[in-house]
C-alpha cells in the first residue's frame, strides 16, 4: 500500500478524532440518556490503556502478536468494565454532586496508581515496547491500518448506541435519566439499569484506551490528563447530548477542527503548535461548554426525537 | 427576627449535628490531644506541626468553598481557578513590582474575590436566570474552570512561576522548624475562619445569608436583597480561595493547574466536614492535612497519602450516601 501522499501526523490527528468520537458516543449513553455526568472518563480510558500495557509487556504470553493483542485488549476491557461497575455502585445512590466526586475521585486514583506503581507501569518515566499486532513493513502502513481498525470499533460503538435507543434497556435508561423516582415507582430497577450501562460504557472506554496504547506504542503518564474527558464532553455538548449523532458532529467541529484543519491547513506562526495552540484548544473547548449550556443546552442537533422514533418503530399511537 | 427563627431546616442541627457547644468541645478536645501527643512523641510533633502549617491553605480553601457550597448549593468547580488566580495575582505583583510577600497577600485575595463575583454575575447568575438545571450548572462550572485555567496562561505566561522572596525565617515549634510564612498561613486560617464564622453567625448580613440559603422566597419576602447578599457570599469565598492560592504558591510554585490539583481534596473535605457545619470543615480539613503529612512521612510518598485519603473519603461518601451532599448544604 503506497501511502506517500498521506502525512503521518495526519493519520495521528485522524486517530484522535475517531478515538474522541468513540468516547463521545459512550458519554452520550451516560450523560445524554441516563444523566450520569462522568467527569472521570480519562480514568476508565487510562485504566484500559495501562491494563493493556501492563498485560502486554509484563506477561510472557505464549501466543503470536494477534492473539496477544486480543487477550490483552480483552483484559483491558474487563478491568475497565469492572471499574465501571464499582464506580456505578459507588455513585448509585448519590446526586449529581456525589457523582462528580465519585468519578473525579476514581480518575485521580487511576492516575496516582499509574504514577506510583513504577515497577509495573514505569511511573513518570513511562514504558515503551507496545506494538501493532501485525507486521506489514512500514510504520505508516501500520498506523493507517490501525486507524481503520479503530474506526471499525468506533462504528460498532455507534451502532450499539443507535440500537440502545430502540431497545427496552435504552428506554429504561431514558426513563431513569428523565425521572428516576417515577421509573422506580413503576417497578423498574434504576440501579441495575445504571450499573449495566456503566459497566458496558466503561469497558468500551477501556478498549479505546488499549487501542490508543497500540497507536502510541508506549505508556505515558502525561496522556492521563483532563483533556481526554474535556474533548469528549465538549464535543458531545456542542453536538447535542441527547442525540447519537451529537458526538459525531461535535467532534468534527472541535477536535477535527483543531487537530486536523488548523494544525495542517491553516498557516500559523512557528512555535504555536507546541504551546499556544494546545492551550487555546482547551480554552475554546471550555468556553464552548459554558456557552452551549447557557444558550443552547440541547446542542446543535437539538432534543432527542423520541415521539418520531416511537411512531416509526411502533406505528401511530 | 432572630437567628433562631430562620435557622436551617432541623434547627441548629442543620448546622452542626451535635449542636454548637459539643462541636467546640470536640475541637478543644482534639487540640488538647494533639498538643499532648506532640509534646510526648517526635513523630507526632513533626506530623502535627508540619501537617497543620503546610496544609493550612487546604483548610482556608475548603472553608471558602464550603461557604459557597453550603450557602448557594452550587458545586462550583471553577472555584479551583479562584485559588489559581490568587496565586497568579500575588506572584505577578511580586515579580513585576518587587512587592514583598506580605504586601501582596491582601490585594491578591481581594482581586480573587472580585473575580469570583465577576464569574457569578457573568456566568452563574445569568445561567440561573435561564433556568439551567443543577447538573448543567456543574458542567458549566467545569467548562469555566477549564477555560480560565488555560486562558490564564495567555495572560500570565506558560511557564511555572515562583515568588521572589528572601529565605523565610524559621521558628522552632515542638522542636520542629517551621517557616514564618507557613505560621502566618496557619494564623490567617484561624483568623479568617473565626471572623467569617462569627460574621455569618452573629451579624445581620450573616443572618441574611443564612436566610437566603435556607429559603430564598421567604427571605426575599422578609426584605432580604438576594443579589447583594449572594455577591457578598461569592466575594468572601473568593477571598478565602485567593489567599489559599497565595499560600499554596509561596509554598511551592505557581502554575495554571495549581487550583485544580488541590480541588478534589478540597471538595472531599467540604463534603465530609460539612456534615458538622463550617466548623466541621475546618476540623476535617486540619485532620486531612495532618493525615497527609503523617502518611507521607511514614511511606515517603505524598501520592500514597492522597490515595489513602481519597479512598477513605469515597468510602465515607458511599456510606453516607445522598445524605452527605444534602447535609453539606444548608
Amino acid at each position: 500500500m503506497n501511502l506517500d501522499w498521506l502525512d503521518a501526523f495526519l493519520i495521528f490527528g485522524a486517530f484522535k478524532v475517531i478515538e474522541i468520537m468513540g468516547l463521545g458516543l459512550l458519554v452520550h449513553l451516560q450523560l445524554g440518556l441516563t444523566r450520569v455526568a462522568n467527569f472521570g472518563v480519562v480514568g476508565f480510558w487510562g485504566l484500559g490503556l495501562y491494563a493493556f500495557g501492563v498485560a502486554y509487556l509484563k506477561v510472557d504470553w505464549p501466543f503470536g502478536d494477534v492473539y496477544q493483542f486480543l487477550i490483552c485488549a480483552a483484559i483491558a476491557t474487563i478491568v475497565a468494565a469492572a471499574a465501571g461497575l464499582v464506580v456505578g455502585w459507588l455513585i448509585s445512590d448519590l446526586d449529581d454532586d456525589g457523582t462528580l466526586v465519585g468519578t473525579l475521585g476514581f480518575a485521580t486514583i487511576v492516575v496516582i496508581l499509574a504514577t506510583t506503581q513504577q515497577g509495573l507501569t514505569g511511573g513518570a518515566l513511562g514504558l515503551g515496547g507496545l506494538g501493532f499486532p501485525y507486521d506489514f513493513g512500514r510504520v505508516k502502513t501500520h498506523e493507517f491500518t490501525w486507524l481503520l481498525i479503530t474506526t471499525a470499533v468506533v462504528v460498532l460503538i455507534f451502532v450499539y448506541a443507535w440500537r440502545v435507543h430502540r431497545t427496552p434497556h435504552g428506554r429504561l435508561l431514558i426513563a431513569v435519566g428523565a425521572n428516576e423516582a417515577l421509573a422506580r415507582s413503576l417497578g423498574k430497577s434504576a440501579t441495575a439499569a445504571r450499573l449495566r450501562m456503566m459497566m458496558v460504557t466503561s469497558g468500551a472506554m477501556g478498549l479505546l484506551g488499549a487501542m490508543h496504547g497500540v497507536m502510541v506504542r508506549s505508556l505515558e503518564i502525561n496522556s492521563l490528563d483532563v483533556s481526554v474527558t474535556l474533548a469528549a464532553l465538549a464535543a458531545l455538548i456542542l453536538g447535542g447530548t441527547a442525540r447519537v449523532f451529537g458526538a459525531v458532529v461535535g467532534v468534527l467541529l472541535t477536535v477535527a477542527l483543531f487537530d486536523i484543519v488548523i494544525q495542517f491547513y491553516i498557516p500559523i506562526p512557528d512555535g504555536w503548535n507546541t504551546q499556544a495552540l494546545p492551550v487555546a484548544r482547551e480554552a475554546v473547548f471550555g468556553a464552548a461548554i459554558v456557552l452551549m449550556l447557557i444558550f443552547r443546552p440541547q446542542g446543535l442537533l437539538g432534543q432527542m426525537r423520541r415521539p418520531a422514533l416511537m411512531r416509526r418503530l411502533h406505528g401511530d399511537w | 427576627m432572630t437567628s433562631e427563627t430562620i435557622a436551617p431546616p432541623g434547627g441548629r442541627e442543620g448546622w452542626s449535628k451535635f449542636g454548637r457547644a459539643p462541636a467546640w468541645a470536640i475541637s478543644l478536645a482534639v487540640v488538647v490531644v494533639v498538643v499532648v501527643l506532640a509534646a510526648l512523641f517526635d513523630f507526632w510533633a513533626t506530623t502535627f506541626v508540619v501537617g497543620a502549617t503546610e496544609n493550612a491553605p487546604l483548610v482556608l480553601a475548603a472553608f471558602g468553598f464550603a461557604l459557597l457550597y453550603r450557602l448557594t448549593g452550587l458545586l462550583n468547580v471553577a472555584y479551583a481557578e479562584t485559588i489559581t488566580l490568587g496565586a497568579y495575582f500575588a506572584v505577578w505583583m511580586n515579580n513585576s513590582w518587587g512587592l514583598g510577600f506580605y504586601v501582596v497577600l491582601l490585594p491578591a485575595g481581594l482581586l480573587a474575590g472580585v473575580l469570583s463575583v465577576v464569574t457569578y454575575l457573568a456566568i452563574f447568575r445569568y445561567a440561573k436566570g435561564r433556568r439551567v438545571g443543577n447538573l448543567e450548572m456543574i458542567v458549566i462550572s467545569f467548562g469555566l474552570s477549564i477555560f480560565l485555567q488555560h486562558a490564564l496562561q495567555f495572560v500570565f505566561g506558560y511557564r511555572r512561576r515562583a515568588f521572589d522572596i528572601p529565605p523565610p525565617t524559621t521558628i522552632e515549634v515542638f522542636g520542629v522548624g517551621v517557616s514564618l510564612f507557613r505560621l502566618l498561613a496557619l494564623a490567617s486560617v484561624a483568623a479568617l475562619t473565626t471572623i467569617v464564622y462569627q460574621f455569618i453567625q452573629r451579624t445581620s448580613y450573616g443572618l441574611q445569608i443564612r436566610a437566603l440559603a435556607s429559603n430564598e422566597g421567604l427571605a426575599q419576602a422578609s426584605g432580604v436583597r438576594p443579589l447583594r447578599v449572594t455577591i457578598l457570599i461569592w466575594f468572601v469565598a473568593g477571598v478565602c480561595g485567593g489567599l489559599a492560592g497565595v499560600f499554596y504558591g509561596a509554598g511551592a510554585s505557581v502554575e495554571s493547574s495549581l487550583g485544580i490539583d488541590e480541588f478534589l481534596l478540597i471538595l472531599l473535605v467540604v463534603l465530609v466536614g460539612g456534615i458538622w457545619g463550617l466548623l466541621g470543615v475546618v476540623v476535617v480539613g486540619m485532620a486531612t492535612g495532618v493525615a497527609l503529612t503523617g502518611i507521607t512521612l511514614e511511606y515517603g510518598n505524598s501520592l500514597y497519602a492522597e490515595l489513602v485519603l481519597v479512598v477513605a473519603f469515597l468510602g465515607v461518601l458511599k456510606f453516607r450516601g445522598r445524605r452527605l451532599t444534602d447535609a453539606s448544604k444548608v
